[in-house]
């Protein structure tokens, strides 16, 4: 078991290093960079954009920025020769060279002129996870419930009813409900606020959780939707095993029978798959978060997009791309746990 | 909406002004204050028009670059401003004087408290500010926080005459020969801590910004500059190495000081090492920073050390992120908001709601559009007769109408009316397919069946780039340009582009393109456009490889001169070129307009906008 662990660990770096080469790769062959706002600005002159281009290091060949972002540029100066890997910031001032993700220091920001780059995110995580959390609770429990009395009254009115309007619904950019709802409960009918996480000056729990109502609800209309599908499948799968037929025929009450059998059995997929669903709605909140003005990492994202802040997009994604990955080698490691094919399935 | 922004304070950096521009400014038809998106701004003395760039970020429109132009000054010219169309002459006067050095001393009472104190303004804007930093940021809403919490430089624009007047600095004299300038610093200012703002926070404060590895962005805007000294606590002397037109108002606009006291223990721009950056506690402007959550708020109160008349009416001022201009608008409207964006679709709308008040004007420095022809050789449009006959063909006048709704006005060259320097009399191209198959025909090319041919037969096609902006202006022009040509036989191609791919398009070296589409925000000092038209601007800004040598020199001549009256027949004289030219369809430029609830009393809109006095402004009953 341990080697089994350890090899997927080992894989799982390897996946994460391919990641952020293509990641920084992309980055870069995208048109403009950190300096494009200089692109069309009268004041500056083309040498303030060629200082500017060596004091953040952006004059270095794209492997040499690659190789300061994963090793740092504080020891260069110390190696004969490489004294040119440095950006121009670093040699003047030497608190303000990176020491590389290897280190875990995810560099400075562009864009917010020097400003750490984990200072950003670090500010950005609560409200992230908080709209995330409640969404995906709502999701559970409106749209577990609803697929299950999808699946027991399986092609009668529930059923109709609860996959027209989720068919209904999801035709609809959920973005654009949460915009129409914005529009409607907020300006004219004044029940919900316009967005923000809190009102300047309170931030109390009440206070936020009114905030939360209704971008929460909103991000969560994929969720009940996808819920409701996959439980009613599940459901109606289980429904038709053999040892579903085998505890009615011993005569178990229904309700005995869909409680201890059928749905136990139906949950299963959601125990195992929930990191993952999870993961995905944390990044599926960058629309809602811009809709909602909700101070987290979407709106962070792209605000680094648009800037071209490469140091934020790049530690962003290692970010996700860890706890995606991390999301993955959990689940193997739970299979691995519980199914002995998957440990020794390589041929060993 | 960043109404804020004055002169008074005005950020540094944007100060210097330039022009702004635009493509970036992209705005479209910016709504007066609004700062859009991401890129607001402030501009300094501009009310914030601003644009900004479509910049992703922007859903809205925000334009990536697009400082707030802030005038840039000049000696004292007087300007025409757009409310009162009269070209005054007392910058002629002043070039009189020059012959024996001038020497000019406000008479200004800066000391007598405002009476109406009390009260909150709630502000919202769709893009919040990266650093309180005045010599790293280079975006409007940074410009605009940070003229709240720091005063503007020794000068600033009046907001009647639009000369450069006595701010910090109580006088100022020019010597003769017009190399030397002297500031006497006025000696009641004060930073928030109660220690006195001196002419060593200004030499302390250009010193750290001239550093090469400062990474200040606009560096080069002061290397007309030879020497800054502190003569003694209220003195400081700035030396030229040869007459420059903008002189005045960019030593003043470029430096605005920060606490020598505070600052020279900290780091310059490492905002991990130097709280200030972000957090600024010894101020000089009329608000102190109370909080700010990035991307949330900002709350600014009222700085009771302030040198301008003390404590700014209002008490407090709040600004709330929010993440798109309809949602400002609905705060506005709701009245959760005193001010918020209006855009030209909802300004009809705007203009009847019973609890605002939209104020309108004609910017000074106005966000003007026009269609860029591409002039490098091997392109139909290197031929300045097809470049007239495109000029010809399209209904400028009719366009403008359509698609602005009234919100804009013609322009045939490249300083608007509003403009001290406007030549009216340039050729403006009026709408005649007559005269447009007639330059054609000069040119070569035949109207058979209702193709433009060349003399091979070959119908004449011409590809035309733009970028997006928010409200799809440029997406209209796009078409109707598309629409006007086809009616005399010219195919024209479009291609809309993302906004980094579409200046990456434009400001290529060898363009693939005929025709683009873009805006310009003009200066107050006209010797900025000069970098549009000169070679070395080509391709980043001069986009249509737009070369002639007689308009570099004549711009090089009215740059050497402080006299209006020398330099304005100058920049008349290279109206009329550039025009006969035609680098550019002409098209408008725009109105500028904010809406601010009727609670809050005191506005009083200009050229400049309404920002420029909102210290005074007051919440009624107080």
């Amino acid at each position: 078991m341990g080697h089994y662990v350890l090899r997927r660990g080992l894989q799982s770096v390897v996946l994460l290093w391919v990641a952020t080469l293509i990641s920084f790769s992309i980055y870069q062959l995208a048109p403009g960079g950190p300096l494009q706002f200089l692109d069309q600005d009268p004041r500056r002159s083309a040498v303030d954009v060629a200082r500017l281009k060596h004091l953040y290091g952006l004059d270095r060949p794209i492997p040499m920025q690659y190789a300061a972002w994963i090793a740092g540029e504080d020891w260069y100066a110390r190696v004969r020769g490489m004294a040119r890997w440095q950006s121009g910031l670093c040699a003047a001032d030497a608190g303000r060279c990176s020491r590389g993700i290897v280190r875990l220091d995810f560099g400075r920001s562009f864009h917010y002129q020097g400003e750490p780059v984990l200072n950003l995110i670090a500010g950005r995580i609560p409200a992230t996870f908080l709209l995330a959390f409640s969404s995906l609770l709502i999701s559970i429990v409106i749209g577990i419930p609803l697929g299950i009395v999808s699946a027991l009254h399986r092609g009668r009115w529930p059923d109709h009813t609860v996959r027209v309007s989720t068919v209904l619904v999801s035709t609809v950019p959920e973005w654009w409900i949460g915009l129409l709802l914005l529009i409607v409960l907020g300006s004219y009918l004044r029940v919900v606020p316009l967005g923000g996480m809190q009102t300047i000056g309170d931030g109390s729990p009440g206070d936020v959780l009114r905030h939360l109502a209704l971008p929460a609800t909103v991000a969560a209309i994929g969720g009940i939707i996808g819920f409701s599908r996959i439980m009613r499948f599940e459901m109606l799968e289980v429904l038709n095993q053999d040892y579903v037929r085998t505890a009615r025929a011993k005569g178990l009450s229904p309700q005995l029978v869909i409680w201890r059998h059928v749905l136990r059995n139906a949950l299963m997929p959601f125990v195992t798959g929930l990191g993952g669903i999870f993961l995905l709605i944390l990044s599926g909140s960058v629309l809602f978060e811009i809709v909602f003005s909700w101070p987290g990492m979407g709106r962070l994202t792209i605000e680094a997009i648009n800037s071209r802040d490469y140091p934020v997009m790049m530690a962003l994604f290692v970010i996700t791309s860890f706890l995606g990955i991390i999301g993955v080698l959990m689940v193997d490691i739970l299979y691995g746990v519980v199914d002995p094919r998957v440990r020794y399935g390589n041929g060993s | 909406m960043h109404i804020f922004s004055r002169s008074r304070r005005l950020p540094v950096v944007p100060m210097i002004a330039l022009l702004a521009l635009a493509l970036s400014a992209c705005v479209a038809p910016a709504p007066a204050s609004q700062s859009i998106a991401n890129t607001p701004a402030p501009a300094a003395t501009v009310a914030p028009t601003v644009a900004s760039a479509p910049a992703p970020t922007q859903p809205a429109t925000a334009a990536p670059a697009t400082p707030p132009v802030a005038p840039a000054a000049t000696v004292p010219v007087s300007v025409t401003a757009a409310v009162s169309p009269t070209v005054e002459q007392s910058g002629a006067a002043l070039a009189k004087a020059l012959t024996g050095g001038i020497a000019v001393t406000s008479t200004e009472d800066v000391t007598t408290p405002r009476t109406r104190h009390g009260g909150e303004f709630h502000d919202v804007a769709t893009s919040d500010a990266v650093s309180f930093h005045p010599y790293l940021t280079t975006d409007t809403a940074s410009g605009s926080y940070q003229g709240m919490v720091y005063t503007g430089g020794m000068l600033r624009l009046d907001e009647k005459t639009l000369e450069y007047i006595p701010n910090m600095a109580e006088s100022y004299t020019i010597s003769p020969d017009g190399l030397t300038f002297t500031f006497h610093l006025r000696k009641n200012m004060l930073w928030s801590d109660g220690q006195p703002i001196t002419a060593n926070d200004f030499k302390w404060t250009y010193d750290q910004v001239k550093n090469p590895d400062h990474a200040f962005p606009y560096l080069s805007q002061l290397d007309f500059i030879s020497s800054y000294e502190a003569l003694d606590d209220y003195t400081i002397q700035v030396k030229i190495n040869e007459v420059y037109a903008p002189a005045l108002g960019q030593m003043s606009g470029l430096i605005t000081p920060l606490p020598k006291h505070v600052w020279e223990k900290l780091n310059w721009s490492d905002p991990q090492k130097n709280p200030e950056i972000n957090h600024p506690t010894v101020v000089s402007g009329p608000y102190k920073l109370a909080s700010w959550q990035r991307d949330q708020s900002a709350v600014f109160e009222a700085n009771d050390k302030y040198w301008y008349h003390g404590a700014p009416n209002i008490t407090k001022h709040i600004i709330e992120i929010v993440p798109s201009q309809d949602i400002a608008y609905q705060k506005l409207k709701s009245g959760e908001s005193d001010t918020g964006d209006i855009t030209p679709d909802n300004l009809a709308e705007a203009r009847k709601l019973q609890n605002i008040t939209v104020h309108e004007w004609w910017p000074a420095a106005a966000v003007w559009s026009y269609v860029g022809l591409n002039t490098r050789e091997g392109r139909p449009t290197s031929d300045v007769n097809v470049r007239r006959g495109l000029s010809y063909a399209i209904d400028k006048n009719l366009l403008t109408d359509q698609i602005m709704l009234g919100q804009a006005k013609r322009i045939c060259s490249l300083y608007p009316e509003t403009s001290w320097v406007y030549n009216p009399d340039v050729p403006c191209y009026d709408y005649n397919t007559k005269d447009a198959t007639d330059a054609f025909a000069l040119a070569g090319y035949t109207l058979k069946d209702g193709k433009m041919v060349d003399k091979d037969g070959k119908q004449l096609t011409l590809k035309l780039i733009y970028g997006p902006n928010t409200n799809k202006t440029r997406e209209l022009i796009a078409v109707s340009v598309q629409d006007y040509l086809s009616k005399i036989g010219i195919n024209v191609q479009i291609q809309g582009l993302e906004w980094n791919s579409y200046l990456q398009a434009a400001q290529s070296a060898e363009p693939d393109w005929d025709l683009n589409l873009g805006a310009w925000r003009s200066t107050i000092e006209p010797h900025i456009m000069y970098t549009i038209w000169s070679e070395s601007g080509i391709p980043e800004l001069n986009m249509v490889g737009y070369v002639n040598k007689e308009v570099e020199r004549l711009f090089q001549e009215a740059g050497r001169s402080y006299d209006p009256a020398v330099r304005k027949p100058i920049y008349q004289k290279i109206q009329k070129i550039i025009a006969d030219d035609s680098p550019y369809t002409f098209l408008f430029y725009n109105k500028a307009w904010a809406g601010v609830n009727n609670r809050i009393k005191g506005i009083v809109p200009s050229a400049l906008g309404i920002g420029w006095n909102s210290e005074d402004w007051y919440v009624e009953g107080n």
